[in-house]
């Protein structure tokens, strides 16, 4: 059991009011808020050790130097990389799968090949792949979804064959919030010789993520979803797909030799870290790791579980609330609804003036609306700060929405 | 629970005004937002001297989308083409009459953005028949 009381004292923001009322924030699927910890984590590296990293030979940046690759150790071990070679700093998710998409994937696709994603994917997941796809002349291919919310698995060896080079999915929906079952599939994709891709931005800051277990090639996720920073993300890849993989950006730190017309490159890592890379956010994003790991992920992937079980409850009780996507046991914490005729923008406003964030829209995953029929949803999303009494004042909001504007 | 949400903006938002469609209007023009779903088809028939003489629209959107769009066809009817050029965001939001943040400006200014793109393609055929 999480000490939820305790957990919300490290958050000062979770104390503010918005519209009079106290915050009710349900929206830590697009960014979570950030802990004591990581701030001040990030003001005493600004206030007492703030450097440029890698070659100083001055005290402050073997200092900075130190603590930005004491991250990269902190990542590798949080998701249980082989090596720290494995975790390259990028911005966040989508950059990650860019990475792949750009150094891998014009590489490695060809004409005729075959990309699989799922069709509930987020726009990150997709749109690389079309314009790898656009260039090299290759084809996507959609594993559908069942009208439950799941992946339609039954179709997976219709849809695996030796076209498909590689197979790119999310491992938790950010609309349906269901849990994907990665293992099976990177079996799969690996039996007709295509590598696998999981978009871990959901999964990795919700639930115990450990890469060797998956045997997935590459994992991308954001520092931001998971108490960091914004401006940090990771890709984890196998080393073997890295070590053979051209470099991404041109410039400073990801060189070894630089002559006129040509140019060798750093050893991995930072063969794919080109430029002063995202210094104090890899620290905080070190911090954001140190606090997940103390509190467990087993703990915190079990807390969402009993709020949004309770939530779901709540709200399925109020008449004319429709949630999409899986029973509880199948989903992490994000509760995607559509609320009477009220449009999510206005019900988000609303929400709004009740103290309450959510959001509203497609959530990034158009593909994924039409294939539900719907425009928008309007999404709560729940993390280890998230209580049921929350979900509770969320449930009276929208029974008072229902009363003014309910038609 | 809000300013934004006032009675006349619920009164638009469930009995739209001039709902519907023209026979053959003189500017028809849609406005869509992708990212929220608000659509909107807006029609006008001008008159012997220029001004508008009937409008009508449909449109599916949330309650201050269509309840800027049903208020603003009320506004503009009776005005010239240049009078309708002339129309401002800020002349929309002041017919709406609501506290309308940076957050849903965009949806208020829907039917300005289909009167806009009605308006250059009016002109352009104004032009092709010179």
């Amino acid at each position: 059991m999480l000490d939820v009381e305790r957990i919300r004292r490290d958050f000062p923001i979770l104390c503010r009011q918005v519209h009079g009322k106290p915050l009710v924030f349900l929206d830590s699927a697009a960014s979570s808020q950030k802990p004591l910890q990581v701030l001040a984590a990030m003001e005493e590296t600004y206030r007492q050790c703030y450097a440029n990293v890698h070659r100083g030979v001055y005290t402050l940046s073997e200092e900075a130097t130190c603590s930005y690759e004491e991250a990269r150790d902190k990542v590798a071990s949080f998701i249980n990389a082989r090596a720290r070679e494995e975790i390259i700093f990028t911005r966040n998710t989508t950059e990650s799968i860019n990475l792949v998409a750009y150094t891998w994937g014009r590489t490695h696709i060809g004409p005729g090949d075959r990309i699989l994603l799922t069709e509930m994917e987020h726009h990150s997941n997709i749109v690389p792949w079309q314009l790898l796809a656009q260039e090299k002349g290759a084809e996507l291919v959609y594993l559908p979804i069942t009208d439950e919310g799941f992946l339609d698995l039954d179709r997976l060896d219709d849809l695996l064959d030796e076209r498909v080079k590689l197979v790119a999915f999310t491992m938790m929906s950010n609309v349906l919030g269901t849990i994907i079952p990665v293992k099976e599939i990177v079996e799969k994709a690996h039996q007709v010789g295509a590598i696998a891709l999981v978009d871990g931005a959901q999964a990795v800051p919700h639930m115990p993520v450990d890469v060797q277990d998956l045997g997935c090639d590459f994992l991308a996720f954001s520092g931001h979803k998971m108490c960091g920073p914004t401006g940090i993300g990771v890709l984890y890849g196998r080393e073997e797909l890295l070590e053979e993989m051209p470099p991404f950006l041109g410039g400073g730190d990801m060189i070894r030799r630089v002559e006129l017309d040509h140019s060798t490159w750093n050893d991995l890592p930072w063969k794919f870290e080109a430029g002063t890379p995202a210094i104090v956010e890899g620290i905080g994003l070190g911090a954001a790791v140190d606090y997940l790991t103390e509190i467990g992920m087993e703990a915190i992937a079990a807390h969402e579980q009993e709020v949004v079980a309770y939530a779901m409850e709540r709200l399925s009780a109020l008449p004319g609330l429709k949630i999409v996507g899986p029973p509880a046991e199948h989903r992490g914490g994000v509760i995607a609804f559509t609320f009477r005729n009220i449009h999510p923008h206005d019900l988000a406003h609303l929400l709004d003036l009740e103290g309450i964030a959510v959001r509203a829209g497609h959530h990034c995953a158009q593909p994924l609306h039409r294939r539900l029929g719907l425009v928008a949803t309007t999404r709560a999303s729940f993390y280890l700060y998230n209580t049921s009494e929350e979900a509770d004042r969320l449930a009276e909001a929208l029974e008072k929405v229902a009363r003014i504007v309910g038609k | 629970m809000s300013d934004l949400y006032k009675e006349h903006i619920l009164d638009h938002y469930a009995n739209p005004r001039n709902w519907g469609r023209l026979d053959s209007p003189d500017i028809a023009a849609d406005a869509d937002d992708p990212s929220c779903g608000d659509q909107v088809h807006l029609e006008i028939d001008l008159d012997s001297d220029g001004r508008v003489a009937q409008v009508a629209f449909e449109g599916e959107g949330c309650i201050i989308s269509m309840a800027s769009t049903s208020l603003f066809t009320e506004y503009i009817k009776g005005k010239t083409i240049a009078e309708l050029e002339a129309i401002s965001e800020e002349d929309v939001l002041r017919v709406l009459d609501a506290p309308v943040g940076s957050g849903r400006r965009r949806c208020a200014l829907t039917p300005l953005r289909a009167l806009q793109a009605g308006l250059r393609k009016y002109r352009r055929r104004a032009q092709g028949d010179d």
